[in-house]
């Protein structure tokens, strides 16, 4: 920062100040004086379902609602929250028929116990749905609409494919831009790893870290304090059997996975090309939610915080190489923040493919130390709608375990049609 | 007493230890946001206020300390992060003497011991603090646990190894050079802490000022709960400096642009009096050592006065 800009600020802060010690300004970083007011929105939980794989996982026979409703009580349940006193549901969703998944929603509201006097929406940003949630209830909460809001995100990939109803405007062909909306994401993938030379093996050496990363996460029970477990019914499809089951594991996770084994897949979207089933997100059943409010409401029913709720930020891109978005989402809300990227201790950067996530990896120079540490989507899975509460929920529960020196995270994601979400989180009191 | 008219805004104020007559002002242009800065010394004579040197710096000066062995030898804090150290006896193209160059950021308060009479401290915006003595190439020794910026160094005026920091970070710390690390942090307000001082008859007993609008008093030996909050300022109180005659008299000045004097120990109305001569922020003080009563403010007003305590400054 400049420096006639940073001691306008240190001396501004003198007279209007905010409580809580300040961040370094040594370096050129300026970092956000921000400390900690009442009036931030904090996260005081934020819970998501296991992440099974579509159509073959664990939630395959499970109704969206059904998905939906655990982590909708789980937030108000686990804090002791009256379900009343919450001011708005709103949950990302994206491929399901709008209309019909916004009544879904509604009555997973109900199968999760809220009164009928409590409000639910959806919000559809494709595959940052579940973060532009939590920031749109965020942002309810600054503007004074009520005081505790829930942001939560669905997707149910095995009843609601990813497709294109109905005929497509003949105009795209004299505005490339909008064209280049239709192309299938596995070619913008493509279209990434060669606009910036992301190699084959980058993409399967991120893919197996994923993996690794997710499997020793289970191993060390690192993702139990986020994950609710969903009772259900499973179908067995040959016997067409019904039988009971609780799903509290994710099922997409696979020990032993190599560079070297994944290097024997085919590209599935270009002859030649790089972009794999193996290095791509898995399609995926899940949801998540997330219980936001006022600090001092929090601080006045005597909830613990797991994080404040700093900054958000939705970018445009060139659609042929949507998967960029985060490296331009990311300054973006970082610099709202007042930080620096080499502030920021974590990272959830989705993994909607290894290309566009090694290439935002490299454009930012971020540590990989620091970049989906319990593994991505590749592992985990990328169910759209869910996917950002599902990182708030993931990057929260790991900051809180890292301990005070782990003070700012980010939650970022790559969105289909040439977008890119981020929003930055810090662990406060 | 009369008024002294600085080109730039003042910053801070120091009188000299040896001739009860001369003062040092810091003072940057622009209010220390951009530009350069002046460092002064001023005369007392019965014509009024005058100007005995001045040595420009191509930035901001934020404070000034006057050496304790030589009366000629005065050190000012730059805004570029460097120490100038002055010499008034010398020609002026062999000023500065010496330039410390070594904190990153805005060097911000300075203090000389007057113990141990060869060494001073620096406070600065790179969270650190440095130990310095002027036979020196470099700093003896960087204490760096801070972790926003200082805004005050303070020696204890009874042991020479001892002095305590006021930061942002909203710590006081109260060091021992002797020992590794600092040997006390009192989170001593909710907000950043600007100032802080000894008592010149106690010595377990400091003052912190506050961008909360406190003062507060601490005495080391419980650090848990301050013995006194004193309330008055309406902004955040920028200096706060201990009597060096009277036990229980502390001054502050503060951006709510009023001096206050202050009684910590009396039992109903601690606060003796307020000055409001300034027009804009009073962010420098000092009280004479060799002058009973003596005092002298500056302020972004660009003006610097010095009178005695029970009288009117403007008068």
């Amino acid at each position: 920062m400049d420096r006639a800009l940073l001691r306008q600020k240190v001396l501004l802060d003198h007279l209007r100040p905010a409580a809580g010690q300040g961040t370094s300004i040594t370096g050129e970083a300026c970092a956000t004086r921000a400390g900690d007011s009442g009036d931030d929105v904090v996260v005081v939980a934020a819970y998501r379902t296991p992440m099974c794989k579509a159509k073959r996982g664990g939630l395959k026979d499970t109704l969206p609602d059904d998905i939906l409703a655990p982590v909708l009580k789980a937030v108000v349940e686990r804090t002791g929250v009256n379900p009343k006193d919450i001011g708005d549901i709103v949950v990302g969703s994206v491929l399901a028929p709008g209309a019909q998944r916004a009544n879904e929603c509604r009555m997973a509201a109900f199968f999760a116990g809220f009164p009928e006097t409590v409000p639910v929406r959806t919000v559809n940003r494709q595959c940052s749905s579940g973060l532009q949630a939590v920031a749109d209830v965020a942002a309810a909460i600054k503007a004074g609409f009520y005081d505790i809001g829930i942001g939560a995100g669905i997707e149910a990939m095995s009843v609601n494919p990813m497709a294109w109803e109905g005929s497509v405007n003949p105009q795209v062909e004299q505005n490339l831009k909008a064209r280049d909306c239709l192309l299938p994401m596995g070619v913008t993938s493509e279209n990434v790893a060669e606009r910036y030379g992301i190699t084959r093996a980058d993409q399967d050496q991120m893919a197996a870290r994923s993996h690794a990363r997710a499997v020793a996460a289970w191993k060390s029970g690192r993702f139990v304090d986020e994950v609710i477990p969903v009772a259900t019914k499973i179908v067995d499809p040959k016997t067409g059997d019904e039988k009971p089951v609780t799903i509290s594991r994710d099922d997409g996770m696979r020990e032993g996975v190599t560079p070297a084994s994944l290097a024997k897949l085919k590209a599935v979207f270009k002859k030649d090309g790089s972009t794999t089933a193996g290095n791509s997100s898995q399609i995926t059943d899940g949801a998540a939610a997330v219980l936001l409010m006022k600090r001092s409401e929090a601080h006045r029913r005597g909830l613990p915080i797991l994080g404040t709720f700093r900054t958000f930020a939705a970018v445009g891109v060139d659609p042929a190489v949507m998967g960029v978005g985060p490296a331009v989402a990311i300054p973006a809300a970082v610099e709202a923040a007042g930080l620096e990227i080499r502030d920021i201790d974590l990272f959830e950067l989705n993994e909607a493919f290894a290309s566009q996530a090694t290439y935002c990896c490299r454009k930012l120079h971020l540590d990989e130390e620091k970049v989906n540490v319990n593994g991505g989507a590749i592992a985990l899975g990328h169910p759209l709608g869910c996917t950002g509460a599902r990182c708030v929920a993931t990057l929260l529960h790991e900051m809180k375990k890292r301990g005070k020196g782990c003070r700012y995270g980010v939650v970022s994601m790559c969105i289909g049609s040439g977008m890119g979400a981020a929003a930055v989180f810090e662990q406060s009191d | 007493m009369p008024i002294f008219k600085t080109a730039y805004n003042g910053y801070g104020v120091k009188f000299s230890p040896f001739l009860e007559t001369r003062l040092a002002v810091a003072t940057s242009q622009n209010f220390g946001i951009i530009g350069n800065g002046r460092q002064y010394v001023l005369e007392l004579t019965p014509q009024g206020i005058q100007e005995l040197i001045s040595f420009d710096t191509r930035d901001g000066l934020y404070d000034c300390t006057w050496s304790e062995e030589n009366e000629n030898i005065l050190v000012s804090a730059s805004g570029d992060g460097s120490v100038k150290v002055w010499d008034l006896a010398a020609p002026p193209h062999q000023n500065p003497l010496k330039s410390f160059e070594e904190h990153s950021h805005e060097v911000y308060s300075l203090d000389w011991n007057t113990v141990r009479r060869d060494v001073f401290l620096s406070g600065s915006w790179d969270d650190s603090i440095k130990l310095w003595s002027l036979g020196a190439p470099g700093s003896l020794r960087t204490f760096a646990e801070h972790k926003y910026c200082v805004y005050t160094v303070a020696w204890n005026p009874a042991h020479a190894d001892i002095f305590a920091s006021a930061s942002g970070d909203c710590t006081l710390r109260i060091w021992d050079v002797r020992q590794p690390h600092s040997t006390l942090a009192i989170p001593a307000h909710e907000f950043e802490i600007l100032a802080c001082d000894w008592n010149k008859y106690n010595d377990c007993v400091l003052v912190s000022g506050s961008v909360d609008k406190t003062i507060k008093l601490w005495d080391v030996r419980s650090p848990r709960e301050p013995m006194t909050v004193l309330q008055g300022h309406t902004y955040a109180v920028r200096r706060v400096k201990f009597s060096p005659h009277h036990a229980n008299l502390i001054a502050s000045c503060s951006y709510d642009m009023s001096l206050c004097l202050w009684d910590y120990q009396a039992p109903e109305d601690a606060l003796l009096m307020r000055y409001d001569h300034h027009t804009e922020f009073a962010v420098g003080l000092d009280l004479s050592t060799l002058v009973d009563g003596l005092m002298a403010s500056t302020a972004w007003d660009e003006t610097v006065y010095v009178w005695q305590q029970g009288q009117d400054p403007r008068l």
